[in-house]
């Protein structure tokens, strides 16, 4: 055997390899364009089987040379129909084409072997004429496309004009004589290299079609990285789309599900073509619910409804993927082309890794975007606490003038027997001054415990000392505070913030007990805890109220606000401090029958 | 404490080191100097840290009352300054702001007083760090 007979049993043996995988996929789904691949392949194949039986047995009845003659001049026709499948032929075209492929084969079987050489070199022009055609338009359609299918095109376009050249040449060797060696050798490799170029065209291998996707693969993950950073979702998922539409030579577009409405909703693509798909049966509404990535060669089929607006819009074939981060339903990709052999059955799986990419991609935006907004939340808060405490630092100032000054003119006026109505007078400056100070310090304290800005300064600190101490400083008290303390109870507290809980307190329950009612103060030690107790017998509190009560700018709803001033902040003060202090706060009330406020607060180590 | 005619000395009693009361704010100033004034000191103002460190040059208060935000000088820089100077009479810190504490301790001061204060609280104070002298 020579290397040129080795050349022509692999050139061979590729067409009939193609033949079978080409056959093999247009029996697992009967399509035109599969068809026409395998009837391509299948008429080489027949060729070249009748050439080896009679290579072994001798010659075979001449009609079967004439068929075998015949399915070689079918293939520029099916060529055609390929391109047709793929890209469109003008019906002229074809219906030339076909005219043409009918007298080819009437002029074989009418003339008596061997074909003479005007003869053989008629069926050659028409043979070149039809295949150069269609190499030329799958030259075009590669150049329109990208990505894989562009590769796969480029393939086809160059096997094709590979299959040209081995006919012009057997043209031009019929006319020159060239020596069997050179003339058999190049023919030979010429058309070993086209039936490679149409496997890999045709019959993709999958290593081929992971080799050829690589690029754009690479270059979406490459960009991935950096695509939640893109500042809005739009441009995301216009960038989503073009990578995946690249790397598959088709289009591609992102339908993000928008729980508020139910319903997917997509970038504009056509005026025919609704922009939000809810329930249906719409391919992405399927594919959507079902979580199934669904590859629909004929869209129009499915979804009869927008076949208008698929044909405007060039939309033949679909491949649908889920679109899902985890449990979070993102979306659906649908790449989708104009023509059913641009996708094949494994461009699936790929379109779900991009899909699984693009979840990746949405769902750290989705997550940037939630911090982005807590952060902003976070601010507004801290800005409003700012203002608050801003606002009552520029009181202060005033009010230290405004509370000084009537304090020295009440002091002046004290001693002065003829100055009664004056003193008087500036006895309610300087008491209405000292609650406008005591309401700035409450919604100043308030804004500081809001923002965790207040620190304690512990130390031991006798609480029963400390109540008797405040309710003998209490303004307006006039002893009606009794402080029962059998023992020294010692605790590990900030003296300052807890003199101001029972100041609060005192306050509160001198306030809401008219009529001179005693108020009722017990020190004592319960198992780990100091405990305070502060009794009134004034209006209690409905039991509606008592949840709320610590609540800041929550007051009891049985209170007068003319008749009892403040803002509500007081308990609230207390709450917090009581809460930092790691103790507890809270009220029994009967409507009617007073309140007692109690407080809890862990005693020092070894104080029990 | 008695409140005679403002800014006349106690029958009888010396004449006492002044006391210093740095703020800018001059209605706070105006009635500090009453309010003390009253109570028979002897008071001298400055709006800003510098103008207290002017005062400090030709007197020696018995005690400092320094507001801590101030323009041209503040109340951290006075303090540094003034100790650098020999300073030697207490300071006590008069703020609206929250950090009172923090601040005096920040210049270690002696004491602090929040605004608004009462004029008790001032006097309170004003016994402790700097007595009347027996006579």
């Amino acid at each position: 055997m020579t290397a040129v007979d080795l050349i022509e049993l692999a050139a061979q043996f590729v067409f009939v390899l193609v033949f079978i995988l080409t056959t093999r996929q247009a029996l697992a789904r009967p399509e035109s364009s599969r068809a026409n691949t395998a009837l391509f392949f299948g008429s080489v194949t027949f060729a070249i089987l009748q050439g080896r039986l009679a290579d072994l047995i001798g010659p075979l009845p001449a009609i079967v040379s004439a068929l075998s003659a015949i399915a070689v001049m079918a293939m520029p026709l099916l060529l055609l129909r390929l391109l047709d499948d793929f890209a469109g032929v003008r019906r002229p075209v074809t219906a030339a084409a076909l005219v043409g492929f009918v007298l080819t084969a009437a002029l074989i079987l009418v003339t008596p072997a061997p074909l003479p050489t005007p003869t053989v070199l008629v069926l050659i022009a028409y043979f070149v004429i039809v295949a150069a055609y269609a190499s030329v338009g799958f030259v075009r359609l590669a150049r329109r496309t990208a990505g894989i299918t562009r590769r796969r095109m480029e393939a086809v376009s160059v096997a094709s004009g590979l299959l040209v050249l081995v006919l012009f040449l057997a043209g031009v060797f019929r006319l020159v004589p060239v020596p069997e060696g050179l003339r058999s050798g190049l023919t030979q490799a010429l058309v070993l290299a086209s039936a490679l170029a149409y496997y890999a065209g045709f019959a993709t291998p999958n290593w081929l079609r992971r080799f050829w996707r690589e690029p754009e693969l690479r270059a979406f993950l490459h960009r991935a990285a950096e695509l939640p950073r893109v500042p809005d979702t739009d441009s995301i998922v216009a960038e989503i789309e073009r990578h995946v539409g690249a790397s598959l030579g088709s289009r591609a577009a992102v339908g993000l599900f928008d729980p508020a409405a139910n319903v997917l909703r997509f970038r504009h693509l056509h005026d025919d073509l609704p922009d939000e798909i809810g329930p249906s049966e719409l391919p992405t509404w399927r594919v959507f619910t079902s979580q199934v990535p669904t590859y629909y060669a004929d869209a129009s089929r499915v979804a009869p409804e927008l076949a208008n607006g698929y044909r405007a819009s060039g939309i033949g074939s679909m491949l649908v993927a889920p679109i899902t981060a985890g449990e979070r339903r993102v979306g659906v990709l649908a790449a989708y082309a104009s023509r059913r052999p641009i996708f094949v059955d494994e461009d699936l799986v790929y379109v779900q890794l991009l899909a699984d990419q693009a979840a990746v991609v949405l769902e750290s935006r989705a997550l940037i975007d939630e911090a982005t907004r807590v952060r902003a939340q976070e601010e507004a808060t801290r800005m409003k606490e700012d203002f608050i405490s801003a606002a009552a630092h520029d009181l202060k100032t005033p009010l230290t003038t405004l509370l000084g000054q009537a304090e020295i003119l009440e002091r002046r006026f004290r001693g002065d027997p003829d100055r009664k109505a004056e003193l008087a007078g500036v006895s309610r400056m300087v008491r209405t001054s000292t609650q406008l100070a005591d309401l700035v310090q409450d919604l100043l304290e308030a804004a500081r415990l809001e923002q965790g800005r207040v620190e304690l300064h512990t130390e031991a600190n006798d609480l029963a000392r400390l109540a008797i101490d405040v309710a003998s400083q209490q303004a307006n008290a006039d002893e009606r505070i009794t402080v029962e303390a059998s023992q020294p109870v010692v605790a590990e507290i900030d003296s300052t913030r807890i003199r101001q809980v029972l100041r609060n307190l005192y306050e509160n329950a001198l306030k809401y007990s008219p009529g001179g009612a005693p108020v009722r103060v017990r020190v004592w030690v319960e198992g780990h805890e100091g405990r305070i107790a502060v009794q009134d017998g004034g209006i209690g509190i409905p039991d509606g109220d008592l949840p709320q009560l610590f609540q800041r700018f929550r007051r009891a709803s049985n209170v007068d606000d003319r008749r009892f001033g403040g803002m509500g902040l007081g308990l609230y003060i207390c709450r917090e401090v009581v809460a930092r202090h790691g103790g507890r706060i809270w009220a029994e009330s009967k409507l009617g029958d007073g309140s007692t406020f109690h407080v809890a607060l862990p005693l020092s180590a070894g104080a029990e | 404490m008695l409140f005679g005619s403002a800014g006349t000395e106690m029958g009888g009693v010396p004449m006492r080191a002044p006391i210093l009361v740095v703020d800018d704010d001059p209605d706070i100033l105006d009635m500090l100097r009453e309010a003390l004034e009253g109570a028979g000191h002897r008071v001298l103002t400055a709006r800003d840290g510098l103008e207290a460190l002017e005062r400090l040059r030709t007197a020696q208060p018995s005690l400092i009352f320094l507001d801590m935000r101030m323009p041209r000088m503040d109340g951290w820089e006075f303090a540094r300054a003034a100790r650098e100077r020999g300073n030697t009479a207490p300071v006590v810190v008069i703020t609206a702001a929250g950090d009172a504490r923090a601040w005096a301790k920040e210049i270690s001061a002696e004491s602090y007083i929040a605004k608004p204060f009462t004029i008790s609280q001032l006097l309170g104070v004003v016994d402790k760090f700097a007595p009347p002298r027996p006579s």
